[in-house]
Formats: C-alpha cells, sequence, structure tokens
C-alpha cells in the first residue's frame, strides 16, 4: 500500500518542479474554446442559436461548449500523464529500476492513476470555480454530490485507458502520436463541441463512448437539460466494470512481452 | 596550410557552475601542443575533463578562457573551418542514425561536410571496404552489432578525410577484438600510413602506452605530466615493482607500516586483486609485505617487474586510473 | 579538403546541400515508422470534422447569412477549410523546427552533427524544408478530397497570388520556428512555449471567424503575425472573400513581418547557441 503512496508523493514532488505545466493544464481548456465563441459569433452574431438548441436542449452553445472542454481536458490529461508516466520514466532514467524492484507494475499504476486523479479533480474546480465567477454559472449544493459522482464514473474508467495507454508506450515508441489520434477521434465522436446528433455516423459511434454519458450528465446537471439520471450512471458503471479488469489484463500481457523481449526502455 | 596539423592549446579554463556556489573546474589551465603527424594520449580517470577538454577543440564548448588553434584556425574566430578539418570520435555513445543504413548515413554527412558530389559515391566505397563494411552497406545500423557500429563511427569520421582526429574513449564499451581492430587501425592506418594527427583520450593505461608517442597525464582538470610512455616511465625514482596477485579482501591501509616502499596501490581486476609496491629493493621489503597481504587474502603469484603508465600516475597523483 | 571554405557562391551551395540532405535524412527516418507515417495523412481530416461539424450545429446547415455579410463568403465549410488547411503550416514552425535539435539529442546525433563544418541553423532550416514538404503534401491531399466531398468551387485564376502570400506567410512562420529552436536549448520546457504561441495564433488568425468579431485587442495583435495576412490573402484569391485592406498592403506588411521575424529568429537563435556552448547543456537533458 505504501507503495501507492510513495508513487503519488514521488509524483507530486516530480510535478512541483515544473509549474508551467500545471498552470498549463488549468488554463488550456479555456483557451480552446475561446476559437469556438469567436467562430459562432461569425456564423451567427450571436450567442444563442436555435438551431443548436434544438439538438442540444440549450440556445447557449458557449456554457455547453466551456463544459466540454474542461470534461474533456479533465479526461485527456489523466490519458496522457498515465501514458507518458513510462515514457517520462525512461527519460527520469528510473524505469528499469522500477519495473525490476519487487512491486507489481499494477500498483505503481495505480499510484499513478491515483495522483492524476487528485491533480485532474483540483484543475476541474479550479476552473469550475472560474466559471462561476467569471460566467456566472450556477452550481447548487445540491448538485455537487451528483458532479462529483460522474466524475468519478468517468475517471474509473479512464485508468482502464489510460492502462492500455501505458502498455502502448511500452509497446511502439511513438505512442505519442497515437494518443493524439485517439483524442481526434473522441473529439469527432463525442458530445464535447457539439451534440453528436448534428450526424447520424457521429450519432451512431458516441453511444461505444463513456465520455458521452459523463457529458451528457454533466452538462444536465450545471446547465439544468433534462437527463436520465439512472440510464448514464449505470452504462458508465458498466463501461467502468469492463474497462478497468480490461485494461489492467492487457497492460500485463504487454508488460510480460516487452520484458520476454527486452525491447523495454530502448528509445 | 603548412601548419595544418597543429593543435595548440594555450591556458584553458572551463569550470562547470552547479547552483550558486558549487562549481565544477573540469579544465584548470591546461597547455600543450601537437605536431602534425603526432598521436598525442590524453590519460586519465572518470572525470578528468578529458572529454571537456575535447568538446572545446571541437567548437561545442566556448571555453572560459584560454586559446585554441586547430590546423592553424583559431577556435572561436574560425570555427566552421576548425570543424572542416578535423573529425570527432566518440567511443560508447551514439553518433549515427540507426533507423538509416550505412551508406545512408555515410551520404548524409558527406553532404553535411561539403564532400564534393563527384566523389562522394567512391568515398563512400572506398570508407566501406576499409572497414570491411560493404556486405553490411545496406542493413539498417540499428541491426549491426556495436563493433560495427564504432567501424561504421570511423567510417563517418573520416568521409572528409579530415587531416586531424579527435578521438574520445574509442575502445570504451567493446569487446576485447574490436578494441584491438580499432587500435591497430587507429595506429597503424590512420596515424602511420594516412599521417594523421591524432588526439586520443583514454583511461586505459595499456591503449595509452601502446599507441601513443606522447602522453599527457590528466587529473582534476590540470595536466600533471607530458612526456613519451618510455621517458615518463624512466622518471620513476624507483626502478622496479613488486606485483602481488591474489584473492580476497584488500585494503590499502595495512600498508601504512611499510617504509622502504616509495608508493602502494591496490587495484582490483578480474575478481583479483592486485598490490603493486615500487621500490629500488624489492628483495629487502618482499617478506614483509606477503606477511602482510597473507593475513587477510590467498596470494596467487608475486613477481618483481618495471614501472607501467599505471604506476607513474600513482606516483604523480596519488589516484588510481581505474578507481578515480 | 584542405583549401578554405571557399567563395561566398561555393558557401551558400553547400549549405543548400546539407539542408537538402538534412530534408532527405529526415523523410527516410520518419518512412521507417509506417503506422506513425499514414496516421499523419489521416489525422487533419479527423482533425477539421469537428470545425464543420460544430458550424453544423450552430446553424442547421452549412450557410451561414452572418458570415455573408462579415466577409462575403457565406459557405461556413468552404470558409473554415480554407483557413485550417493553410494553418497547417504552423506546425512546421511551432513543432517541426522547434523540435529539430531535441530530436537529434534523443537520436544522440547532436553533437556528432555540431561538429560539421554548417553554420547550427542549417539543421533547424533542413528541418523547415522537410516540415514544408511533408506539411504541403498532407495539404494537398487534403484539399482534393475536402473540395471534392464538399462539392466547394475554389476560383482558379488567383491561384499564382495565392500561393505567393502562402510563401511569404512560411517565410515568416520560419522566423517563429528558429526563434522556438533557439529556445529548446535554453528551456526545458520549450513544448509549453510553443504550445502557447501556437494556441495564441490560431486564436487570432482569422482562421474559422474574420478579424472583425475579435476584441480590439486581439485584432491588433493579429496586426504583426503572418498568419493573419497570409489566410486572408489567400481565402481573397481562392474564395473571393472581401478585403478590409488592400492587396499591395497585405504583400508589403507580409514582406515587412518576414524580414522582422526571420532577424529576430537568427538573433535569438546565435545567441542562445552560445549560450548553450558556454553552459554545455545541450547534451543535458
Ligand atoms: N555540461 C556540464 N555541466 C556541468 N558539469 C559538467 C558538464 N560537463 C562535464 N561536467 C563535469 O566536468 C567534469 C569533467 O568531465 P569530463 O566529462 O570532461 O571528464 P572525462 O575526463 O571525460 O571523464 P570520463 O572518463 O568519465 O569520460 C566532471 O566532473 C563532470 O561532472
Ligand atoms: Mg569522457
Amino acid at each position: 500500500m505504501w507503495v501507492i503512496i510513495e508513487e503519488v508523493r514521488k509524483s507530486f514532488r516530480i510535478l512541483l518542479a515544473y509549474p508551467v505545466e500545471v498552470v498549463f493544464w488549468i488554463f488550456s481548456p479555456l483557451l480552446w474554446v475561446i476559437p469556438l465563441v469567436f467562430q459562432g459569433k461569425a456564423l451567427i452574431g450571436a450567442f444563442n442559436s436555435t438551431s443548436f438548441g434544438s439538438l442540444a436542449g440549450t440556445d447557449e452553445f458557449i456554457p455547453y461548449v466551456l463544459i466540454g472542454a474542461i470534461v474533456s481536458t479533465y479526461m485527456f490529461s489523466a490519458v496522457w500523464s498515465m501514458g507518458n508516466s513510462f515514457r517520462d520514466e525512461t527519460y527520469y532514467g528510473t524505469l528499469e529500476h522500477i519495473l525490476s524492484a519487487p512491486v507489481r507494475p499494477g500498483y505503481i499504476l495505480i499510484g499513478k492513476g491515483l495522483y492524476n486523479s487528485i491533480l485532474s479533480t483540483s484543475f476541474v474546480i479550479v476552473q469550475l470555480l472560474i466559471c462561476v465567477f467569471i460566467f456566472g454559472l450556477n452550481i447548487t449544493l445540491a448538485k455537487i454530490f451528483p458532479i462529483f459522482l460522474f466524475l468519478l464514473l468517468l475517471i474509473v474508467g479512464l485508468y482502464g485507458i489510460g492502462f492500455m495507454a501505458a502498455a502502448l508506450t511500452l509497446l511502439i515508441k511513438e505512442a505519442h502520436g497515437m494518443l493524439h489520434m485517439f483524442e481526434y477521434v473522441l473529439f469527432l465522436f463525442s458530445p464535447i463541441r457539439y451534440p453528436v446528433e448534428v450526424n447520424p455516423i457521429t450519432k451512431a459511434i458516441s453511444v461505444f463512448i463513456p465520455l458521452t454519458y459523463a457529458l451528457i450528465a454533466l452538462r444536465g446537471l450545471l446547465l439544468n437539460i433534462e437527463f436520465n439520471f439512472w440510464k448514464n450512471s449505470i452504462v458508465l458503471l458498466a463501461i467502468d466494470c469492463t474497462l478497468l479488469p480490461l485494461g489492467l489484463f492487457v497492460f500485463r500481457r504487454i508488460e510480460k512481452r516487452t520484458k520476454t523481449r527486452g525491447t523495454l526502455a530502448d528509445y | 596550410m603548412n601548419e595544418s596539423g597543429h593543435i595548440v592549446v594555450q591556458g584553458i579554463y572551463k569550470i562547470f557552475k552547479k547552483g550558486r556556489t558549487d562549481e565544477v573546474r573540469a579544465v584548470d589551465g591546461v597547455d600543450f601542443s601537437i605536431k602534425k603527424g603526432e598521436l598525442f594520449g590524453l590519460l586519465g580517470p572518470n572525470g578528468a575533463g578529458k572529454t571537456t577538454l575535447i568538446k572545446c577543440i571541437s567548437t561545442l564548448l566556448i571555453p572560459d578562457d584560454g586559446s585554441v588553434t586547430v590546423g592553424g584556425y583559431d577556435i572561436y574566430k574560425e570555427s566552421l573551418e576548425v570543424r572542416r578539418h578535423i573529425g570527432v570520435l566518440t567511443g560508447g555513445e551514439r553518433s549515427l542514425y540507426w533507423k538509416l543504413t550505412p551508406i545512408e548515413n555515410l551520404r548524409y554527412f558527406a553532404a553535411l561536410y561539403g564532400v564534393p558530389r563527384k566523389s562522394v559515391k567512391n568515398r563512400i566505397e572506398f570508407l566501406l571496404e576499409l572497414m570491411g563494411l560493404t556486405d553490411k552497406a545496406t542493413v539498417r545500423v540499428e541491426k549491426l552489432s556495436s563493433g560495427m557500429k564504432q567501424k561504421l563511427s570511423l567510417a563517418r569520421v573520416l568521409v572528409h578525410d579530415p587531416p586531424i582526429l579527435l578521438v574520445d574513449e574509442p575502445t570504451l564499451g567493446l569487446d576485447p577484438y574490436f578494441a584491438r581492430f580499432i587500435r591497430d587501425f587507429v595506429k597503424n592506418e590512420l596515424n602511420r600510413r594516412l599521417g594523421k594527427t591524432i588526439l586520443l583520450t583514454t583511461h586505459y593505461m595499456d591503449e595509452a602506452d601502446e599507441l601513443c608517442e606522447r602522453i599527457a597525464f590528466m587529473n582534476r582538470g590540470k595536466i600533471e605530466a607530458m612526456d613519451t610512455p618510455v621517458r615518463l616511465k624512466q622518471s620513476m625514482p624507483q626502478k622496479q615493482v613488486l606485483e602481488i596477485k591474489c584473492q580476497g579482501a584488500l585494503d590499502k591501509g595495512i600498508f601504512d607500516g611499510v617504509r622502504e616502499a616509495a608508493s602502494i596501490n591496490v587495484s582490483h581486476d578480474d575478481g583479483l586483486v592486485y598490490v603493486r609496491v615500487n621500490t629500488d629493493n624489492p628483495e629487502v621489503i618482499l617478506s614483509n609485505i606477503i606477511e602482510l597481504v597473507r593475513e587477510k587474502a590467498k596470494i596467487v603469484s608475486v613477481r618483481v617487474t618495471v614501472p607501467t603508465l599505471e604506476d607513474v600516475f600513482v606516483h604523480l597523483t596519488g589516484a588510481s586510473l581505474k578507481d578515480g | 579538403m584542405n583549401e578554405r571554405g571557399g567563395g561566398l557562391s561555393s558557401r551558400v551551395f553547400h549549405y543548400l546541400r546539407a539542408i537538402n540532405a538534412e530534408n532527405i535524412k529526415e523523410w527516410k527516418i520518419e518512412l521507417t515508422y509506417k503506422p506513425d507515417f499514414i496516421r499523419q495523412f489521416l489525422e487533419p481530416f479527423v482533425y477539421l470534422f469537428p470545425y464543420f461539424l460544430y458550424g453544423f450545429a450552430l446553424l442547421g446547415g452549412r450557410y451561414s447569412e452572418h458570415l455573408r455579410s462579415l466577409t462575403g463568403i457565406g459557405d461556413m465549410v468552404a470558409y473554415t477549410f480554407i483557413g485550417y488547411l493553410f494553418i497547417g503550416f504552423l506546425n512546421t514552425a511551432c513543432w517541426a523546427m522547434g523540435f529539430s535539435l531535441r530530436k537529434e539529442q534523443w537520436f544522440g546525433t547532436l553533437e556528432t552533427i555540431f561538429v560539421a563544418p554548417v553554420p547550427r541553423w542549417v539543421y533547424v532550416a533542413g528541418m523547415a524544408l522537410h516540415s514544408t514538404c511533408h506539411q504541403g503534401l498532407i495539404m494537398l491531399i487534403q484539399a482534393v478530397a475536402i473540395t471534392t466531398f464538399f462539392a466547394i468551387v475554389l476560383q482558379t485564376s488567383g491561384i499564382f497570388l495565392a500561393l505567393s502570400a502562402v510563401l511569404l506567410m512560411l517565410l515568416g512562420l520560419y522566423g517563429l520556428g528558429i526563434v522556438v529552436a533557439g529556445l529548446t536549448i535554453a528551456l526545458k520546457q520549450w513544448w509549453v512555449v510553443s504550445e502557447a504561441l501556437s494556441t495564441l495564433i490560431v486564436v487570432v488568425t482569422p482562421i474559422a471567424y474574420p478579424l472583425a468579431v475579435l476584441p480590439f485587442v486581439l485584432r491588433k495583435v493579429a496586426m504583426f503575425l503572418p498568419t493573419t495576412y497570409g489566410i486572408i490573402g489567400v481565402r481573397h484569391f481562392l474564395l473571393g472573400e472581401n478585403l478590409a485592406v488592400s492587396l499591395p498592403t497585405i504583400f508589403l506588411r507580409l514582406s515587412l513581418i518576414l524580414v522582422v521575424w526571420l532577424s529576430f529568429g537568427m538573433l535569438v537563435f546565435l545567441m542562445m547557441d552560445r549560450y548553450g556552448r558556454k553552459r554545455g547543456s545541450l547534451s543535458v537533458y
């Protein structure tokens, strides 16, 4: 158990050496929303669109996109740093030591995951506070619990994806590009920037992405849009229950493979 | 151009700052000059500053003070000319594109060095032939053994036929067979036959002894002595060495009471311990030393020989090359 | 090889040859990572569609009356597409050029190439050439695919002027790229600079919206960027966008910007190179 805690502490210490990175992750969602705001202004000439409303349940596209940005950044920062964690370790030159230590790499991964979720959750809190104070977003106390419930449900499933991303970086050296591609695919097929109902293809594919359910639920809570609480939470829970073991399984397999083939840490 | 081949180093300093107060005096006031066609060796333990010195000469680092001319060109003002006239080889490290083949690598470097287009093809064929890599010419470098990689690095260094070579630990991490090849090649082919001026660094004393016409002992950024290997060895006041090879754990401290010895060095190699005693009259102290050793270790052999460069180094600096 | 470097023309020829060798080497190395190579050609499509779909969601179609009143172009897809197509060159500046020296460091070849008798900016220039070719190829494929798919009609009469605007923009971006490349020598976290710069440029450049919708301050910032004039120019020539500034002004400013940026970039790079050689910091990560 202390291995996990040690891992968390070590990661935090490394992070504190890179304060720019922290600032970057906090402001990044706000930054990439800005072009979308201007694009909306150029296309519509106003900040609400009835056609958007008929698809999304809210006319106001800026809060809609903003929440998409925050939640997706929450997710991507987690996947990225999980995937990166092993790459980073090779840079710090310690990967071989860690993997040869008598500890299951799974624990290290969980440590990293824990560290990531603490970190990204605190980012989300800061971002939501910014939204509350600057954009007048309205969060009542009663909503806080469900909000965190859905964030939790999202992040647990992410562990599974994160494990697979970490495995990918062990397997192919250019995993960076692959993770980017993964990101773009999610941008395209889940309701991060726009309601997927805009197109039958995106709508069909979005059903398989956990982020879709989390976004529907969180937007529903924050922007007071109707949504099915039980359906979304149960689907997310079911996804978590499959992704997490699957991720661990994939990671173990690939870790074993790289160990037997000796391709580890060869960059 | 008759000055080409000279390396003149005068009063070079390179001090790295570590934090506010800490500093590493990597090169601490070094002077020497190398004649055209000479094979000059810098011998020193890890961290002596050899690589830093080579980097200064090859314009990778700007020294804090001092002047260096290479082939008559000043490293500050004419760095491009300096680089045109040198070839730099470092051992152990990656200096080639592993994803490319030997031919592709050499072609790339030929373009960087401005080798005339017409002669590129011949030059590459010649070099691959010379290094015995012709049949590996189109295999990706990552698939070559480390000895072959080092051979290819040598070919790369020679691609523009530079008159001066800076060679940093060329046999680091190579097996004895390839190390032998590289040494012979440097000595016979590059120095003797092609007449290249060579500055070679190493921390293998045998390598320096065997290859170099002159040697500079470097320790903690300073040159402690500089001469031909023969004269360096003759400079020892004691002309004989008592060497005891043994098994076990020995500490230099146990010899503290021995008075007749000028210096005593204990080193470890291949699981064996070597005790070397510099002295003028080995017969006198033989029994005394053997007594002391026998208490701690099992003696394998005892012999009386002449001093090596290692002994000279220990004598001059009190530090050992191997454990430095 | 023992005579001096020769005259100016032979030196220029030597540098050009080195730049081209760098370009060829990059292609060869890139082609050894096949999946990554294929991905790079697919990615722009996956990247572009969300911008279109966002527009669809807002408009309920691809025609925007408001955009037409602002720019003279009503087709949101065509407008956005041309913008995103040419901003692709930003990658060249912010990432490819910036990354060039770091990458050599990872290969372990940095010091080896740094002792070759060419100035160090030549490697960055080689990377610029490579990335421009690479990016150009991707853009060509993108342009053909998207214009066909969405039935976008481009005006071909202005193609020559459009390309010269793009060329000037590119040269200006190279100035930016060489600044970033210089910063990588001194800064560990250079990618944050790169990320921040590219985000800023993407926000203020009129890619998916005209300058008119930007707040005053951002509009002023946009005036100093080559991308602004490049995109405005190319869209004017290919789609007939209304111009707020005259054509000669556009070309004049583009040329001015490129001179300023390139010389500033070179200055920063040479300073950083010197700093790196004093500290010996390039060899440590
Ligand atoms: N860029 C740098 N910044 C700070 N210190 C450095 C730097 N480069 C070298 N040093 C320090 O300078 C000293 C000399 O190092 P150098 O690499 O020149 O030694 P060396 O004789 O080549 O040793 P080795 O046999 O290990 O190669 C060392 O203490 C090293 O830590
Ligand atoms: Mg060294």
